[in-house]
């Protein structure tokens, strides 16, 4: 292999992963804030669609992207509403939301492009270095980002302080409601950014194949932390680059080959889940009651 | 010299709940460089009114005035704002967090958002040098002894620079070298000019440390002593009101067979430290034997170990002879073991369902609640529920009622109506009156004894110590995880009890 | 009026409001997508109230749709959250086919064993995420999203490969051999008309209807009357209690997953047993999803369940008709849906504190 080769091989590779590194920083935000959010995979699900639909709205790749960060903390701000004003199972909002999102991106589509399934190309691009999304490249120092505003920064403390005893945030004078609202709407936002480095040149359903579930095994294999989470997405996203090079050269049924990153992600969690451990007050409403 | 303005003034705070007036038109005052000890029987409203004074909870009238000025308290952070600090009776800390991230939580020091701890590090160095309440600042709460763990949240309210410093039963989970120093920092910070308030039901402790003594009983300020005409008794007398209200007829029978044998049972407790080591002692038949100990000195351990949990890291329990660590929670109910948890919300009784439910929750999978086809027979479930209804005065309006509706000490009966119905041979009964009215706690004590009388070995854990003197034949007390001391009750005085409680005499 | 009476009246109240709410909302959408409403409630009628057939349509659809939810509703009561059902029908159907294709027995015998080899096929595809979250801790949400996949992945080879009934025959559609007749799940539309109701050939109301009532007679019978169902149901309320009682929780959970991939296994039954008489891994996709919402809107309740499946068959139906004759798209369904069950659960939330509140006052 030559040098070119491996860096064809290794620019893909955080391409494939980017996606899911994305949406696995949003669930580390959001569980970080004490939110489980299950609807990263339809919040992706819409930004996929919003990014395409608003580069052709707008004219531009860039307001199309912040049409879909601008849907995606929408989608997001339903769930917040949901689970930390009106206290709903966290789970049961997100499903619900998974099924909303499904039906709103086909809705659209046919609406917008006549068709249920898949949208129009979309003539804009982002500009790409090597074959690849300059966004799957920003993946680096947002993660660094991520980890800098978690643990570096007020905002973060206090994000943090929510999720593990926010009784205590509040005794402290801290707005607990106000820190798992912005938990839940960061996660809807880093779904947009996703939605960038997905597959931004047409939306087809089903694209986003499952990618939010398997940010949220990243975010657990990563044990909430966002370098972590980015890790173990590099690790789906590499095994996936390296099962389609390899996919024509060994003789395996394609079928096993597409479960592979599932069967990788059962793997994964059944031999580090237990040691892990979230956020101590992750899934529960905070009562603040007089009772 | 001029009379000073208080400090802090509370006046006419009244604070309602469904049912029950917590706070009735109390009106209290705090001087500068003063201590004032709040007193009160569990539920007297103390925690309450000082709930309302730290902002979280609001009163339904009544006003504050901090330094002659009235102020709106509607949360912590304008308590935090007008110099009030509060140590919770539950830590408020956030355990993976350093001792720096938790003090300065919700106070930060930042420069465009970012954190920066080079000057609250050095702020707190210097109110650790000026108060003696060392801690490593890197440490991970979690980490720590709840000793230090006390000290951190004091640093939390120093750093706030906190004049008005609630503590909501502070010594509670101290050792007495722990409370020594906490009430040594207490005189410190009043030289300092801070004003203190000191929530206690412990009254040595009361009288050591408090300049004044306000005295609360069912939400209603009884009286205000000075320090110097307090004494035990009559603070006693004014918490209780009449003088000894509960009399309890505990004749000691001759106690039976050994029913249950703890011998060197050692187990960890949830931050891995160990919680019990080489604990034993043994209860009979027709007996009540006390646990008295400082609340965290194992007792939770030990009921889990006898009730539930499987694994023991070492040592045996025994009942009537049978080793039971490895068997299951059934296993053991259907040997006789009956349980009246610590916190009946958590453990103690499904709330959403009804009565009938919860009544029989436990033998719910015998005959005759079942068939012999695994069918519930719901009328023998509502006859057994409304037979015990009657049997212990649960106040409800049927035996449908879902358990959320009734109030803490029904609530309660209901719990002890159901494990007294299963006969047991071992009734373990954990802080069976925490948070119960004087009425529902005179009634629990009466079935205890009937427990007793009817043959059972009853093992009683307790806090609180008049508890086990009227209750025990026999006491233990439990010190870090170890019975230290026996006593025969007769043989035995509360002041001799409390002083092996802490650790002393060993 | 009683208390109690009063109480259950408002718990009702949610899922009222949640379906009034959302009708609005699809009035709504329906202007804004520029139809008239009353043609939109023409196309809706027509596809769904005007003909016998249409009614018995919607009957037949709600079958899936039923069995579905009460496999989601079972695993809730325990407080399993079976987002797998889709992954476990998928392999209980394809467990089910091959016992229909390949035992050769009798029809009396033929039929009860391919439902029971459904549930075998759908409990073993539960069994795996079932261990990893009693004995690991691991949320059985994102195990069984990924068991999901990996099943449409592996009938999809099943199909394809080892078991394809169709090789060197060319088809598009990879499918196994046909199932015997003795397996067949035979309609009962003429016993319909026995009974009055003249319900046409075209429509399939066949065995799995008999299937799915027995079904859920059992999960209530089990749920309500019996003790293990006592145990279920305390289970999902209270762990901790119900380690206290002497429950024995991690059996029950277990045991909980196992029976509602079971019961999701029944799901594909009608699809490859009545309409294909093959297997395909193309049927009925998407049930597991709509089986969450409907366990939901039926607040996991054997009777709410009931009415909900035949109240999404229902919707599932309007939607085909909004497609037909109006510019809605049928994925209108999904958003209705979707914010149906927002709306149910929060109101349900603000009608709970409110009884709560009412309660504490009554209280003694």
């Amino acid at each position: 292999m030559d040098l070119n080769t491996v860096l064809e091989f290794l620019l893909k590779g955080l391409d494939t992963s980017a996606p899911i590194a994305f949406a696995a920083l949003g669930g580390v935000f959001s569980e970080k804030s004490g939110v489980f959010n299950i609807a990263l995979e339809g919040i992706m699900i819409v930004t996929a669609f919003a990014i395409i639909w608003g580069s052709i709205m707008f004219g531009s790749i860039w307001l199309g992207l912040a049409f879909a960060i601008i849907l995606g903390v929408a989608m997001a701000a339903i769930h917040a509403l949901v689970t930390v004003t009106y206290k709903v199972d966290q789970i049961v909002s997100g499903t619900a939301l998974n099924i909303l999102a499904f039906g709103v991106a086909r809705f659209l589509s046919q609406n917008v492009f006549g068709q249920e399934t898949q949208s129009a190309m979309n003539p804009y691009a982002f500009p790409s270095w090597h074959g690849i999304s300059v966004f799957s490249l920003l993946l680096i120092p947002i993660t660094a980002l991520a980890w800098f505003v978690l643990y570096k920064t007020v905002f973060g403390l206090r994000l943090r302080s929510v999720g593990e005893n926010p009784e205590s945030a509040d005794t402290l004078g801290i707005n607990v409601v106000l820190m798992r609202y912005s938990g839940v709407l960061i996660s809807g936002l880093m779904c947009g950014l996703a939605a960038a480095v997905l597959y931004p040149s047409r939306w087809v359903s089903g694209m986003t194949g499952g990618r939010g579930f398997i940010a949220l095994a990243a975010m657990i294999f990563g044990r909430w932390d966002p370098i972590g989470a980015v890790a173990a997405s590099m690790l789906f996203g590499f095994a996936d680059t390296a099962r389609i090079n390899f996919e024509s050269k060994i003789p395996i049924p394609s079928q096993f080959v597409q479960m592979f990153p599932y069967v990788l992600a059962i793997v994964v969690l059944a031999g580090v889940v237990g040691k892990a451990k979230g956020p101590a007050a992750g899934g529960k409403p905070y009562e603040k009651g007089e009772d | 010299m001029p009379t000073a303005l208080p400090l802090l003034r509370m006046e006419g705070i009244t604070k309602i709940f469904p049912g029950v007036v917590a706070n009735d038109h109390i009106s209290l005052e705090l001087m500068a460089g003063e201590i004032l000890a709040l007193v009160g029987e569990n539920g007297a409203g103390k925690s309450t009114l000082m709930k309302i004074l730290y902002g979280l909870y609001r009163p339904d009238s009544g006003e504050i005035l901090v330094r002659g000025e009235k102020v709106r308290i509607v949360g912590p952070k304008d308590a935090i704002a007008r110099g009030i600090g509060m140590v919770h009776q539950h830590f408020m800390l956030v355990p993976p967090f350093s001792v720096l991230e938790n003090i300065v939580l919700g106070s930060e020091t930042s420069t465009l958002g970012v954190l920066s701890s080079a000057k609250p590090s050095a702020e707190i160095a210097m109110l650790m040098e000026n108060n003696n309440l060392r801690v490593e600042l890197q440490a991970k709460v979690e980490e720590l002894p709840v000793g230090l763990q006390q000290r951190v949240e004091i640093l939390k309210i120093l750093y706030r620079g906190a004049e008005i410093l609630i503590f909501d039963e502070p010594t509670a989970v101290l050792t007495p070298q722990e409370s020594d120093e906490l009430f040594k920092t207490f005189r410190r910070m009043r030289d300092q000019g801070k004003g203190i308030i000191f929530i206690s039901h412990k009254l040595d402790e009361v009288l050591d440390i408090a300049d004044r003594i306000t005295v609360i009983r069912r939400g209603k300020v009884i009286r205000t002593l000075l320090r110097a005409e307090a004494t035990k008794p009559l603070i006693a007398e004014l918490m209780v009101g009449k003088p000894v209200l509960l009399h309890v007829d505990n004749p000691r029978l001759e106690a039976g067979e050994t029913v249950l044998k703890v011998e060197g049972l050692s187990e960890l407790g949830p931050s891995g430290a160990p919680a019990l080591r080489e604990l034993g002692f043994e209860v009979r038949a027709a007996e009540i034997y006390g646990i008295a100990g400082v609340e965290g000195n194992g007792q939770s351990e030990l009921v889990k170990a006898i009730a539930y949990r499987m694994k023991t890291s070492g040592g045996t329990v025994r009942l009537m002879g049978r080793e039971i660590s490895l068997l299951d929670v059934r296993e053991r109910r259907e040997l006789g073991i009956a349980h009246i948890p610590e916190d009946r919300h958590k453990y103690g009784l499904l709330l959403p369902y009804s009565l009938a439910d919860n009544f029989t929750l436990g033998s719910h999978h015998k005959a005759p609640y079942v068939n012999g086809f695994g069918v519930q027979n719901r009328k023998r479930i509502a006859q057994a529920a409304r037979a015990l209804i009657a049997a212990f005065d649960v106040r409800t309006p049927s035996e449908l009622t879902p358990a959320h509706a009734l109030s803490g000490g029904n609530q309660q009966k209901v719990i002890i109506a159901r494990e007294m119905a299963t006969k047991p041979k071992l009734l373990l009964a954990n802080q069976p009156t925490r948070g119960v009215d004087v009425g529902a706690t005179e009634f629990i004590y009466k079935q205890l004894v009937e427990a007793k009388k009817g043959g059972a070995a009853v093992l009683l854990v307790s806090a609180d110590l008049d508890e086990i003197m009227s209750l025990s034949d026999r006491i233990g007390v439990i010190f870090k995880g170890k019975i230290i001391k026996e006593f025969e009750r007769e043989a035995t005085t509360k002041e001799e009890v409390g002083f092996y409680m802490m650790g002393e005499g060993k | 009026m009683t208390r109690v009476n009063k109480y259950t009246l408002y718990e009702t109240v949610a899922p009222l409001i949640g379906f009034l709410a959302s009708m609005i909302i699809l009035v709504v959408i329906v202007i804004i997508v520029g139809e008239s409403p009353a043609k939109a409630a023409d196309a809706v009628w027509k596809m769904t109230f005007s003909k016998t057939a249409r009614v018995a349509t919607i009957l037949s659809t709600a079958i899936p749709l039923f069995l579905a939810g009460i496999a989601v509703a079972f695993g809730f009561r325990a407080g399993v959250f079976n987002i797998g059902v889709e992954g476990q029908y998928f392999f209980g159907g394809f467990v089910g086919a091959m016992a229909g294709i390949y035992l050769p027995l009798p029809a009396w015998l033929h039929v009860p064993s391919v439902v029971f080899f459904a549930m075998i096929g759908g409990a073993l595809w539960a069994l795996i995420p079932a261990i990893l979250k009693v004995a690991r801790g691991i949320h059985e949400v994102i195990t069984t999203i990924m068991f999901n996949s990996i099943a449409l992945a592996l009938v999809n080879w099943l199909v394809n490969g080892p078991f394809s009934g169709l090789a060197g025959k060319g088809s598009l559609e990879a499918q196994t051999a046909h199932i015997r007749p003795t397996a067949a799940f035979l309609k009962l539309n003429a016993g319909f008309r026995a009974l009055g109701w003249d319900v046409p050939d075209s429509v399939y109301l066949d065995y799995s209807l008999i299937v799915a009532m027995i079904a859920g007679f059992v999960v209530w019978f089990v749920l309500f009357r019996l003790r293990v169902g006592f145990d279920v149901r305390a289970v999902g309320t209270s762990p901790d209690v119900s380690l206290y009682a002497g429950i024995r929780v991690k059996r029950i959970q277990l045991g909980a997953f196992l029976a509602s991939g079971a019961l999701a296994g029944l799901v594909g039954l009608q699809e490859v047993f009545a309409i294909r008489g093959f297997y395909t891994y193309e049927i009925a996709s998407g049930l597991g999803l709509d089986g969450i919402a409907i366990a939901l809107i039926g607040r996991n309740s054997p009777v709410g369940v009931v009415f909900s499946s035949l109240l999404f068959a229902f919707l599932k139906q309007a939607g085909y008709g909004l497609q037909v004759y109006t510019k809605v798209p049928n994925s209108v369904i999904y958003v209705i849906t979707g914010l149906m069950i927002l709306i149910i659960v929060v109101t349900n939330e603000l009608v709970s504190r409110y009884i709560r509140a009412l309660r504490k006052k009554e209280a003694v």
